[in-house]
């Protein structure tokens, strides 16, 4: 039984590791590892605070690397 | 504003020719918004956010799949989205044709469009619809 807001998660993960420069596979490799990590978490404050910590993560690093993974490439090409 | 896009393989595949040696090998290859016209988009949005123009219109000539990336321009900010479904390759003067046609409908203050598509680097496209249109153009901005 998945909470739905962690699939949610996850389905996010998976969406923007496409983009990501070191692949969809490794994405969700990693994935996989933190979110089994978490599997037995109980408390409702812990598990908000988890998926709370990944959206997060999602939005800020993983999008960074990406962005800047893109921009030095295209600096580099037509600098 | 009009933003006009194209949908072009990812800029991080590698490019592979085709066996028959006709073209470049597109078929299940990952395509995404050209980087070009996402920084046209982007910046159509920063304009909405300051205030200065008010709707964003994004255009794009392509195949059904050229929907996606129609979708993403949305989801960065845009507010309607025009499919102008065509198969085959385009030219730039023959994209610029259909552009003025969709700039004669929609009738935007200002079109937006990327300074060349990482596909085929013409870099031409914004210059010719500006002359067809008899409009002034300002080419390879770095601000607006």
């Amino acid at each position: 039984e998945m909470n739905p807001r962690v699939r949610d998660l996850y389905k996010r993960v998976l969406r923007i590791g496409k983009d990501y420069p070191a692949g969809l596979d490794f994405v969700r490799r990693k994935a996989k590892e933190y979110f089994f990590q978490n599997k037995d978490l109980t408390d409702e404050v812990e598990i908000k605070r988890a998926i709370a910590w990944g959206r997060r993560y999602v939005r800020d690093e993983m999008v960074a690397v990406i962005q800047l993974k893109k921009y030095r490439v295209l600096r580099e090409r037509y600098g | 504003p009009l933003v006009g896009i194209k949908r072009v393989i990812d800029y991080a595949v590698k490019i592979r020719v085709k066996g028959d040696k006709t073209g470049v090998e597109t078929a299940g290859v990952k395509m995404s918004m050209n980087p070009f016209c996402e920084i046209a988009v982007e910046e159509a949005i920063r304009l909405k956010e300051k205030g200065i123009v008010k709707e964003i219109v994004v255009a794009s000539i392509g195949p059904a799949p050229t929907q996606e990336t129609l979708r993403t321009a949305l989801a960065m900010g845009a507010d309607r989205a025009i499919h102008i479904k065509h198969d085959a390759l385009l030219q730039p003067l023959a994209v610029a044709k259909v552009l003025k046609a969709v700039v004669e409908k929609e009738k935007p203050d200002v079109v937006f469009l990327g300074k060349q598509a990482i596909d085929d680097d013409c870099n031409s496209t914004g210059q010719m619809l500006a002359s067809l249109l008899n409009w002034p153009q300002a080419t390879s901005a770095s601000k607006v």
